[in-house]
């Protein structure tokens, strides 16, 4: 009996090959991008909980008040670790650490040959990190790895790359030594496991911090200063954590200057709160994925599931109809009730399992493909059986919903109606619900749609946007040795193919999260009242080279050790009121000294163009000029070898780098572009889910209407009339849901635009040109079905019923 | 007695109004009988039919089948009673597109408790019977009219049921094939089937040995 079942399952599937594919292709794409949207939320919400003690981690962070604005800080001075450790004896740990931060390192390998690598996520690490931390130990020991100065714990992956891809025993790497800088040697005292991407704090190395801070006693020792110290802290439990805040609060004076004492608050932030909290902006290797997006992908994932599931429903319900006439024989052959529930139950088993099957293979497929597309945030979502576990618990689900209930309706038929397939359905309830079913799928395409036509519009408008100064063919390597700047420059100019080179601390536009930022006033104002401005160094050439246009003064004469001259921007004038003319002249304080005001230039984006202009302070000085600009006459291999060639042939000691100022700047709008590659491709999904439905609908409707176009055909109607009589219906649902989803995108698309300070206005036209090419979807997959049937003999239609 | 029919009515109402479908039918009919029901479209055959086959209810009367009392029992009860003691026949046939004519013959001992192996056996007695051995892993659609109808017929006799109900079984055939299937009801019935059929051509009804004929849901003439 159950292979009777079994048999006529899978011929059923068989002869209705297009609704089959149709039905475990739309839920199967359902299920995959629910999945992997469900996959990515859990990694991204799942940072760095992989630790023991997570949810006794506490990340130190500073806000510092300024007249107008408040400054929030993910990093903090660097003595504030040992000071909260000697005072706090009810803190469990206290850890400081300092970068990520690049740095170069020369291996000898056993035939004496030296290779130099950059490695740019170096992390400096006391002892009490591996306490706080939790890391897989493959060699060295947790407890006292970083306990001397000279010694270095190095991830699986450096392992490797240092000392070859063939180690079985990491044993065998304690004890060698690389060497930092070229001069400083560091002994290998541990390697730990690759630590998960989903980490706050990126690493591929640890060095002691006393390493770190015996070279930089400046930094390490100053609290006024705010470099690229992280401290955390763990306490015992969450009631410490407010008590702690305010001891803190009264307890800084102790070792912060007044003004600072002041200014600048600490507070404790939760390490699971780290990635989704954007308010202290991310940290250098890292990303934050603001937790509203992270909600509103899951909200998607599940919209995207129910759309699935409801398509899936729909088309079994609508098909099941189809069968009265098996329900009828069987039943007059004695079948029982019981009988027909199992039968349709087990056919759309079979039918789910297909689906589940080919669910789990794309859901692996793209989440490898998304590993790969996404390597840029160094995500690495893994796919396990937690997950298949999740995609059996939807389908068991889908089986309740699309098979059982089915399966009863069918099974009450009435055997004598059921054979003359004259069951009478609850006409205007099932074709209500199955319209609003419509409706709400194409609401949610259509929402996908014109958002995507939005985030494009966006894109496009930051790509075009006028940012005030030039930055096409600009080619920026480092310069990492002052003094041969000159030979450096002299030696590029000898190629025809490179125009112009300039040094600096960065380009006009601050990238790769890199810029200075200080405090300005007059030097009759008090400390108090200064307010904050980016500094740019730059040398004499710079403003030349971007083509940034003086509008009162004149450009520096020479660059200084001690600098004596300010450019400034307009937008920095306005906290004087004080017209360019008026400024040229007027002196200057910042953090780092006092000057005169030589030159205004005209004001340009120094930030990405989701930030206002902030104000802008260009210092003629020595110090920081490590970054070169090459404006070369075309991109060609050769000319970008010949800077190879000539740096390489100066700093020798050095890494070579190079990148192209576009480039960089086109990072920036990475989370941009990340939003947009999302809603394209939940578009396309949703758009694809929502036709099959149609299609699997618009077959099944035209399959019960063949006597009725047979008719219309015999009476007189044309083609076009019939595809119209089937059409007409789906236009006005489609018209309706674009009524219901024009506000909705309305309101979320104006929330995601408020975040930019550039921004396109929303106008009619996206939103229309989203409704029409839904609707010319949604009219093809209709009309290849209607077609079909419109074309139709009459006479065969009309004999077959 | 196989069965007896006692004042038995059946109506639908539309509107406040009241139409009757069977009005006022008494029937009685032993084991062995051949019985034609018959009468003009729309007289009430096919409902009469469904009656007898328990396949329809009825509002008033009194129904005896083996004795047991039709109007009272439970739903299941019925379907066990009719599995086990009707074969119905369509005009239409109604076989499984799906299923081919062996799976299509086998599908009434499924919903009985039979071993594999003695499905095995009636149904090849009863491809026998009917010469259609060679047929038997053909699908419905692969064989004519006639051949469609004694396939429907093999399935109706495959539980060896006491009474076959047949709703004008020849109305889609030609007249030779109609013939053929007449003179095989014949023969069930010299074997001891009981048969009643609904039929609208006098010849078919002369293979009979009574005729009912309705008119408007009443008897007319018994």
């Amino acid at each position: 009996m159950f292979r009777n079942y079994l048999k006529i399952a899978w011929r059923n599937l068989v002869k209705n090959k297009l609704s089959t594919l149709i039905n475990v292709l739309g839920l199967s794409i359902g299920i995959s991008a629910c999945m992997v949207i469900l996959v990515f939320t859990k990694y991204e919400s799942d940072f760095d909980s992989y630790h023991q003690r997570s949810d006794d981690i506490y990340r130190v962070v500073q806000h510092t008040e300024y007249p107008e604005e408040t400054l929030y800080w993910n990093t903090t001075a660097y003595p504030l670790a040992e000071a909260l450790r000697n005072d706090f004896p009810e803190i469990d740990i206290v850890t400081q650490t300092a970068g990520p931060a690049s740095r170069e390192f020369s291996v000898k390998n056993e035939q004496g040959e030296v290779t130099l690598y950059e490695e740019p996520y170096v992390l400096f690490a006391d002892g009490y990190y591996l306490e706080t931390f939790d890391a897989e130990w493959l060699a060295g020991d947790r407890n006292t790895a970083l306990d001397n100065y000279g010694s270095v714990v190095l991830t699986e992956y450096l392992a490797k790359k240092y000392f070859g891809n063939d180690i079985s025993n990491y044993g065998s790497v304690l004890g060698k030594t690389i060497m930092l800088n070229s001069k400083d040697p560091l002994v290998v005292s541990g390697v730990v496991k690759n630590p998960p991407g989903n980490a706050n704090q990126r690493y591929n190395m640890l060095v002691p911090y006393e390493f770190f801070k015996e070279n930089n006693p400046f930094f390490t020792s100053n609290w006024s200063g705010n470099y690229q110290g992280t401290t955390f802290v763990v306490l015992k439990n969450e009631k410490l954590k407010e008590k702690l805040e305010s001891a803190i609060a009264g307890w800084k004076k102790k070792y912060l200057k007044p003004e600072d004492d002041r200014r600048i608050s600490y507070f404790l932030q939760p390490l699971k709160e780290i990635h989704t909290e954007t308010l202290y902006g991310s940290i250098p290797g890292g990303y934050t994925m603001p937790a509203g997006v992270l909600r509103t992908a899951s909200l998607v994932a599940l919209f995207i599931l129910i759309i699935a599931i409801v398509n899936f429903v729909n088309l079994i319900t609508a098909q099941s109809t189809s069968r009265s006439k098996e329900v009828g024989i069987r039943k007059v052959l004695g079948g029982s009730r019981f009988n027909l529930i199992f039968q349709f139950v087990l056919e759309n088993i079979i039918l789910i399992s297909l689906t589940l099957g080919l669910s789990v293979l794309m859901s692996y497929f793209l989440i490898n493909e998304l590993n790969g597309f996404l390597s840029i945030i160094n995500l690495k979502l893994h796919f396990g059986w937690e997950q298949i576990g999740l995609v059996l618990l939807i389908g068991g689900l889908t089986v309740l919903l699309a098979a059982i209930y089915p399966a009863l309706v069918l099974s009450s038929f009435k055997p004598i109606p059921a054979l003359k397939n004259m069951v009478v359905f609850k006409k205007t309830n099932g074709l209500t619900l199955r319209k609003s079913l419509i409706v709400f799928q194409f609401v949610i395409v259509q929402l996908f749609v014109i958002a995507s036509i939005v985030v494009a519009t966006q894109m496009n408008y930051f790509r075009n946007q006028e940012i005030g100064f030039s930055s096409d063919a600009v080619v920026t390597t480092s310069a990492p040795e002052f003094n041969k700047l000159e030979v450096y420059r002299n030696a590029l100019l000898q190629d025809k193919d490179i125009l112009k080179v300039s040094f600096g601390s960065g380009p006009p536009m601050g990238v790769n999260g890199y810029s200075l930022g200080t405090s300005f006033r007059t030097p009759e104002q008090t400390v108090e009242e200064g307010k904050s401005a980016e500094m740019k160094i730059g040398d004499i050439n710079y403003l030349d080279f971007y083509d940034l246009e003086l509008i009162a003064g004149r450009n520096f004469i020479s660059n200084k050790n001690r600098f004596d001259e300010f450019i400034v921007n307009e937008k920095l004038l306005k906290a004087y009121n004080w017209t360019p003319q008026e400024a040229i002249g007027k002196r200057l304080a910042i953090n780092e000294g006092e000057a005169t005001i030589v030159g205004v230039v005209k004001d340009f984006n120094n930030h990405s163009l989701q930030y206002e202009i902030t104000p802008c302070i260009i210092l003629n000085w020595n110090a920081y000029q490590n970054n070169a600009f090459i404006k070369i006459a075309d991109g060609s291999s050769r000319t970008l070898a010949s800077v190879e060639k000539t740096w390489n042939g100066i700093f020798k000691n050095s890494v070579y780098n190079y990148e192209f100022l576009d480039d960089s700047m086109e990072k920036e709008y990475l989370v941009e572009r990340l939003i947009f590659n999302g809603f394209t491709i939940l578009s396309i999904l949703a758009i694809s889910i929502g036709c099959l439905g149609l299609l699997g609908l618009m077959s099944f409707i035209t399959l019960r209407k063949t006597k009725e176009i047979g008719i219309r055909k015999v009476l007189g109607a044309g083609l076009l009339d019939n595809v119209t009589f089937f059409s007409k219906e789906f236009i006005f649902l489609v018209a309706i849901a674009f009524i219901i989803a024009v506000p909705l995108v309305y309101y979320a698309m104006n929330m995601w635009l408020q975040g930019f300070s550039y921004k396109v206005e929303l106008s009619l036209w996206m939103f229309l040109s989203g409704g029409v090419i839904t609707l010319m979807i949604a009219l093809l997959s209709c009309s290849f079905q209607s077609v079909k049937a419109s074309l139709a003999d009459p006479v065969k239609s009309l004999r077959t019923e | 007695m196989l069965l007896e029919l006692n004042n038995i009515f059946k109506w639908v109402n539309s509107g406040n109004r009241r139409i009757f479908l069977l009005k006022d039918i008494n029937i009685q009919v032993e084991e062995g009988e051949f019985i034609s029901i018959m009468g003009p479209s729309g007289s009430g055959k096919t409902t009469l039919l469904n009656v007898i086959g328990m396949l329809d209810n009825f509002d008033e009367g009194e129904y005896n089948f083996l004795e047991e009392p039709i109007q009272s029992l439970k739903e299941k009860h019925r379907i066990n009673l009719y599995k086990k003691y009707i074969g119905f026949v369509f005009q239409a046939y109604h076989l499984m597109d799906e299923l081919t004519v062996y799976e299509n013959i086998e599908m009434p001992l499924l919903f009985k408790k039979y071993s594999s192996s003695e499905r095995k056996a009636l149904v090849g007695d009863m491809l026998d019977r009917f010469n259609i051995v060679g047929k038997k892993d053909l699908f419905p659609t692969q064989l004519s009219g006639g051949q469609q109808q004694l396939v429907g017929i093999a399935r109706a006799l495959i539980s060896s049921p006491k009474l076959i109900l047949a709703d004008e079984p020849t109305g889609n055939l030609n007249s030779k094939q109609g013939e053929e299937i007449m003179e095989l009801f014949k023969q069930l019935n010299e074997e001891g089937v009981t048969i009643i059929q609904v039929t609208h051509s006098e010849k078919n009804a002369a293979y009979g040995s009574r005729t009912i004929n309705l008119l408007d849901g009443r008897m007319i003439k018994d």
